[in-house]
C-alpha cells in the first residue's frame, strides 16, 4: 500500500501533550469508575448470596438490568437522560463542570459494578458453606461473618477474573468518547484530525493501552502473591510476571 | 514475559510490512479487474449522503459519483462500472482509503493542506464555511460571542480546530457524530453547535421543529469539499476531475445542485454567483 509513515507527528506540535492529557483522563476515569464498580460489586455480589430474599432481589435486579444493556447505551443514558431529572441550577453547574466526565464515570462504574458483582458472587459461592457456619458458631453475627471471613477469602479467590474485569473497564473507558470525554482514544483521533496521520496516531494509542493493561496485570499478579493465604489455594500458577 | 513482547512486536511489524507491500496494481487496474468502484460515504449527512425515509442511500455526493464519475470511468475502461458504497466517518475515511478498503471518498470532506499530505483531492465540488446552530433567541451571534460558552463540534472536523485556536476560552465539547451533538444542543449540555453551514442547514431541515433553531454568524472558515483518493494515482484523479469538470461544463452539476439544494430540494441552499463562477473557472482550467 502506498502510505508513508511519518512517526515524528507523534512528538512534533501538540501531539505529545494531547496523548499525555488523554492518558491522564483515561486513568482518572478508569480509577474513579473502578472504585465505584468494586464498591457496587462487593455490596450487590454479597447481597446476592444472603439467605434473605428481599435483600437478594434488588441486587439481582441491579445486576441483570445493568449488565444486559450495552455500555454505549448507558453512556447516552447518563449523559442525556439523567441531567433533565436534576434541578435546573445543579444541572447548569454540572454542564459547566465536565458533566460528560461524570456521566462517563457513572456509566462505566455502574455497568462494570454489575459485572464485578457476578465475579464476587462466584467467589463467595465457591467458599464451602461450612466456613460460614464455623464463623457464625464462634459468635460472629451474619454481617460480621461476611465482613471478616467470607469476603476477605472471596476477594483473594477472585483476583484473576477481577483482573480481567479491570482490564475490560480500562479498555471500555474509550466508549466515553461518544459523549465527548477527551480520553486517550479521543486524543489519538484528535492527532489524526490535525495531521491526517491515522496509523501513527492509532499505533501510539494502541501501545499506550497495551502498556497500561500490562502494568495492571503485573500489579494484580503481585497483589495475588502478596495476599495469598498459605495452604489455601494451589499455588504455582499465580501470575507470570 | 520478554518473549511475549518480542512476539507481539514482530506481529505488529509484519502487519505493517504487509500493508506496505500489498496491492500491486493501481486503483484503476483494480476497478477494471473488479468492475466496481468502491466509495466511502456518509449515512447521516443530508443532503450529501444519507439514508432517506425509504431506506435508500442517496445524496448529492453520491449522485455526483453516479452521474459524473462513473460514466467517465465506464467509458475509459470500456465496460459498465458498478458502484459500491461503504460507510465512512471523519475518523475512518483516511484509513479506509489507505488500507484499500475504498477507492474514493465522496461525502463532506474538506480539502485541507494537512490532508493533502495523506490523500489526493479532486476538484472542489461544494463550497461552504463554518457557522453555529443555536436555539432561536440565543445570545450567541457568531464566533465573536462564544467566549466562555459551551460549544459542541464534530470530532475530526476542521471547525473544532479553528475554535480551539481562535477562542481558547470557549468550552469545546467534541462528539463523534452529528445526532449526539444535536441532542446535546437540544438538552442544553451545550449552547451552540458548530459545523459547516450547509450541514447545519441539513440538520435544521430534518429537526422535528425547524423553526426552533437558527443558524448564526458569518463563515469563520472556508470549507471546500473535494473527493479524496489515495496518493499518487494520477490516472484515477484525472478521470474523476474530468468527470466533475464535464458535469460542471455541461450543466449536469447545476441540475443536481438544484435537485438537492434548490427551492424544492432537500435542503434549500442557493448557489451564490461567486461560488458558481469559482466552480466554472476551476472546471475550465483543468
Amino acid at each position: 500500500m502506498n502510505y508513508h509513515f511519518n512517526w515524528s507527528v507523534l512528538w512534533s506540535g501538540q501531539s505529545g501533550a494531547w496523548l499525555l492529557q488523554g492518558l491522564v483522563t483515561t486513568v482518572e476515569l478508569s480509577v474513579l469508575a473502578w472504585l465505584l464498580a468494586v464498591t457496587l460489586g462487593i455490596i450487590s455480589g454479597a447481597l446476592r448470596t444472603v439467605s434473605i430474599p428481599p435483600l437478594r432481589w434488588p441486587a439481582a435486579f441491579y445486576v441483570e438490568f445493568f449488565r444486559n444493556v450495552p455500555l454505549l447505551v448507558w453512556m447516552f443514558f447518563w449523559y442525556f437522560a439523567v441531567p433533565p431529572l436534576l434541578p435546573e441550577p445543579l444541572r447548569e453547574w454540572l454542564f459547566d463542570h465536565g458533566a460528560e466526565f461524570w456521566a462517563g464515570t457513572c456509566a462505566l462504574g455502574v455497568y462494570h459494578g454489575a459485572r464485578f458483582s457476578e465475579v464476587i458472587r462466584s467467589g463467595i459461592q465457591s467458599i464451602p458453606k461450612t466456613q460460614f457456619e464455623a464463623a457464625v458458631s464462634t459468635g460472629l453475627t451474619m454481617a460480621q461473618a461476611y465482613r471478616l471471613i467470607v469476603i476477605p477469602i472471596a476477594l483473594r479467590l477472585i483476583i484473576p477474573p477481577a483482573t480481567n474485569e479491570s482490564l475490560n473497564l480500562l479498555k471500555n473507558s474509550s466508549v466515553a468518547l461518544t459523549i465527548g470525554v477527551a480520553e486517550l482514544t479521543f486524543q489519538t483521533r484528535q492527532i489524526e484530525t490535525y495531521t491526517a496521520k491515522a496509523f501513527e496516531a492509532l499505533t501510539a494509542g494502541t501501545l499506550i493501552y497495551l502498556i497500561l493493561c500490562l502494568a495492571i496485570a503485573a500489579i494484580m499478579a503481585r497483589v495475588e502473591r502478596r495476599f495469598a493465604i498459605p495452604g489455601m489455594i494451589a499455588q504455582g500458577s499465580a501470575g507470570e510476571f | 514475559m520478554k518473549r511475549v513482547v518480542v512476539i507481539l512486536l514482530a506481529a505488529v511489524f509484519l502487519i505493517f510490512m504487509n500493508m506496505r507491500s500489498g496491492g500491486a496494481d493501481t486503483t484503476l487496474e483494480k476497478i477494471n479487474r473488479t468492475g466496481t468502484l468502491t466509495i466511502g460515504t456518509r449515512t447521516g449527512s443530508p443532503p450529501f449522503a444519507y439514508i432517506n425515509k425509504n431506506n435508500d442511500w442517496v445524496g448529492f455526493s453520491i449522485d455526483l459519483v453516479e452521474q459524473a464519475v462513473i460514466p467517465v470511468l465506464s467509458k475509459k475502461l470500456g465496460k459498465q462500472i458498478k458502484l459500491e458504497k461503504k460507510e465512512s466517518t471523519p475518523q475512518t475515511r483516511i484509513p479506509l482509503l489507505t488500507s484499500n478498503a475504498v477507492d474514493l471518498i465522496a461525502e463532506t470532506m474538506t480539502d485541507t493542506k494537512e490532508r493533502r499530505e495523506a490523500v489526493d483531492f479532486s476538484l472542489t465540488f461544494f463550497v461552504t464555511g463554518a457557522q453555529f446552530l443555536v436555539k432561536k433567541g440565543s445570545p450567541i451571534k457568531g464566533i465573536e460571542s462564544i467566549g466562555g460558552k459551551r460549544i459542541a463540534a464534530q470530532q475530526g472536523s476542521t471547525n473544532a480546530r479553528i475554535i480551539r485556536e481562535r477562542v481558547p476560552s470557549a468550552k469545546l465539547l467534541e462528539f463523534p457524530d452529528q445526532p449526539a451533538a444535536f441532542q446535546a444542543l437540544a438538552q442544553g449540555q451545550v449552547q451552540a453547535y458548530t459545523n459547516d453551514g450547509i450541514q447545519l442547514a441539513g440538520l435544521k431541515a430534518k429537526a422535528p421543529k425547524p423553526d426552533d433553531w437558527a443558524i448564526v454568524g458569518d463563515f469563520f472558515s472556508h470549507e471546500p469539499y473535494g473527493m479524496a483518493m489515495r496518493k499518487n494515482e494520477p490516472e484515477l484523479r484525472d478521470l474523476v476531475n474530468a468527470g466533475l469538470a464535464e458535469a460542471i461544463n455541461s450543466g449536469k452539476y447545476f441540475q443536481l445542485y438544484d435537485k438537492w439544494f434548490g427551492p424544492k430540494g432537500e435542503v434549500p441552499y442557493p448557489l451564490t454567483p461567486e461560488t458558481k463562477q469559482f466552480l466554472q473557472k476551476q472546471a475550465v482550467s483543468k
